[in-house]
């Protein structure tokens, strides 16, 4: 048991903070199996990041006057609960309840284990394990969450969860480690606080809107989706070592980084088609900007700064906050460019079904089934091959009418990706604030 | 390498990283990757129909009398055709600038000699009529410049367009059969119109 302590600890940091974004790519599937809206499911998301920004540092508080073991085990069974809740509900307004629940006991579970993991480890190696599982959790969670999605259903996201937690709780009550009680001698870090929300606002853009825009804009399966998506955190890793043969000092890393993040993002605002392949590359620069930023401005926030818990706590607090930020600025955004790309993605389909190489007669059936499946799907983008597959027309009419739907699904493919153009690029914007406050000069002490 | 060219080496990565990626999407039409734009209904579009006889011709119409209507309106083809199909109930404005495109449409086609003969619409004119088969052999027998100088084709279809009920033709729409009959029996006014005018001229 004693070997599995520190994995199953830093399992468990990885899994609350892959549940941060895990359901990402299940938020297509949550929305037609729970009939709700883009709106209402975002709450999925929204609702665990909030909670647990809010409940970060009241939780390091109450650290500082108890058992960390006994808290930590109680934060990761309340987690393991709501999670078999959160895979149980019927409705959206239960999950987003079990999702609140879900973030109070992870908040206790994170804050927890990391002060086990410097009670096994030391110090040092503690801490860093737990920015490396965070960083992890959070680069790797919208992938696992998405082929776990495909293999199985949304709900096997949480399931898979609980045995993983449940492991935990004991391994938790086997480390001794006495509450921190240092007293309270340094303000927080304002500046790799701020920027490591910023970044995390814009880092929800490249996760939250890319995977909505490959499952529900260009149609793509969560698994494809899920696989396109991991170039982020098989970028990430490439960070580190690129880090260590350019050696630069902090604040570079992180100005760089958070560079390659806003790149990133101009490059899928401005995507030349639908192919995967074009994602691949804006995907690698915002991998590659999230491994130099996000552990250095954790480690910034927290070093020779104590109470470590507290000073942990905020990075948490501000990391949720700016995902939280990120969704409520983004998901108005791209909800609203989406409505207004149905006028012209409707006029593209009706110009290229009007001139269509088909019978007058066949025209008017094509026309009649768009529009049947237009009018059903109002807020979201239609799928037609619904329309084309109840189509019934003649057996020489069939290449004709095969092209026009590859023509029509390019033109719903190109409104969907015009309609997200202006929340990655916003979502740049933010991730150049981020560099902007990390390379804003210090102010100078007077002497 | 010395401390201030080892600050730069990462931010200059970056740098060329970035601007790699940007440059070469941009170069592949990134940023204008956008839905199909409405072509400018007051330009002149080429029209082609996949059917020939009287089907082709009233789909070369119909498309034509579109741009005309939607020109007039000032607002793309797509956009009117959009507008009819999902109104409820077309406007006055809407049925005024439809008759008129229709009407610039049948004088276009004739300008660019794209109208069928007459005679080249007989048989299957007479196919979907319920006329005495006596009748329709007789009309059948007549030699074609003869039906070509009793009736021009250009005259039929304004006197058709002219005397269509274009708010119920819309309404009819997705109702073939009353579809048809509305045609016929304007098309059969408009041809027995156009015969009287033309013997009215001769006498």
């Amino acid at each position: 048991m004693r070997r599995a302590v520190a994995p199953l600890l830093t399992l468990t940091v990885a899994l609350v903070l892959a549940d941060s974004a895990v359901v990402t790519l299940a938020l297509p599937d949550i929305l037609v199996n729970l009939h709700t809206t883009v709106g209402q499911v975002a709450w999925v998301l929204i609702a665990f990041n909030l909670v647990l920004a809010i409940v970060a540092v009241p939780t390091a508080v109450v650290f500082g006057r108890a058992q960390p073991r006994l808290l930590t085990a109680a934060g990761i069974a309340v987690f393991a609960a709501s999670s078999a809740w959160c895979a149980w509900a019927g409705s959206i307004e239960v999950l987003v309840a079990a999702r609140c629940l879900q973030a109070l006991g992870g908040a206790f579970a994170l804050i927890g284990c990391l002060e086990l993991l410097v009670a096994v480890y030391d110090e040092r190696r503690g801490v860093a394990t737990w920015i490396t599982a965070g960083v992890l959790g959070t680069a790797v969670g919208p992938v696992v969450g998405g082929l776990l999605t495909q293999a199985f259903s949304w709900q096997a996201i949480f399931v898979v969860q609980v045995p993983c937690a449940v492991l935990a709780v004991p391994a938790a009550l086997a480390v001794h480690a006495p509450p921190e009680r240092a007293p309270d001698r340094h303000r927080p870090a304002l500046r790799p606080n701020l920027a490591l929300a910023l970044l995390s606002a814009a880092l929800t853009a490249a996760l939250f809107l890319l995977v909505l825009l490959l499952v529900e804009g260009w149609r793509r399966s969560p698994a494809t989706a899920a696989l396109t998506v991991s170039v982020v955190p098989v970028a990430a890793l490439a960070a580190r070592p690129l880090a260590r043969l350019l050696r630069p000092p902090t604040e570079v890393e992180v100005a760089s980084g958070c560079f390659l993040i806003a790149g990133g993002l101009v490059g899928l605002a401005i995507l030349p088609s639908a192919d995967l392949a074009w994602t691949v590359a804006p995907q690698a620069l915002v991998g590659l900007g999230l491994g130099l930023t996000m552990d250095r401005l954790t480690s910034s926030a927290m070093q020779l700064r104590l109470p470590r818990v507290r000073h942990a706590a905020w990075t948490i607090g501000a990391r949720h906050i700016g995902v939280v930020l990120g969704l409520a600025i983004l998901t108005p955004v791209f909800t609203a460019n989406l409505r207004d790309a149905q006028v012209p993605a409707q006029e593209a389909i009706t110009s290229l079904v009007l001139d269509a190489p088909l019978q007058p007669q066949d025209k008017v059936a094509v026309a009649h089934a768009l529009g049947d499946e237009l009018t059903s799907q109002q807020g979201r983008i239609p799928d037609l091959h619904r329309a084309f597959a109840t189509l019934e027309v003649e057996p020489e009419a069939r290449p004709a009418t095969a092209r026009l739907e590859r023509d029509l699904d390019g033109q719903l493919e190109r409104a969907a990706t015009r309609a997200f153009r202006d929340s990655f690029l916003l979502a740049a914007g933010l991730a150049l604030l981020a560099l902007l406050v990390a390379v804003l000069p210090r102010r100078r002490s007077t002497p | 390498m010395t401390g201030g060219s080892r600050v730069m080496l990462l931010p200059v990565f970056a740098l060329v990283l970035v601007s790699g990626v940007l440059g070469i999407q941009l170069a592949h039409g990134g940023g204008s990757f956008a839905p199909l734009r409405p072509a400018d209904p007051c330009a002149v579009r080429d029209v082609t129909s996949q059917v020939g006889g009287i089907d082709g011709l009233t789909e070369r119409l119909v498309l034509l009398g579109l741009d005309g209507a939607a020109c007039r309106l000032h607002v793309s083809r797509e956009a009117l055709t959009l507008e009819l199909a999902q109104a409820g109930t077309p406007s006055d404005a809407d049925i005024e600038a439809l008759r008129a495109g229709l009407l610039s449409a049948v004088q276009r086609m004739k300008a660019a000699d794209t109208l069928p003969r007459a005679s080249d619409l007989v048989d299957e004119a007479l196919d979907s009529t319920d006329l005495n088969s006596f009748v329709k052999a007789a009309i059948r027998a007549l030699p074609d410049s003869v039906v070509d100088t009793a009736l021009k084709t250009d005259d039929v279809l304004t006197r058709t367009i002219d005397d269509l009920d274009l708010r119920t033709l819309l309404a009819n729409v997705d109702d073939e059969q009353s579809l048809t009959q509305q045609l016929d029996a304007a098309v059969t006014q408009a041809v027995k119109d156009s015969l009287t005018a033309r013997l009215r001229d001769l006498l």
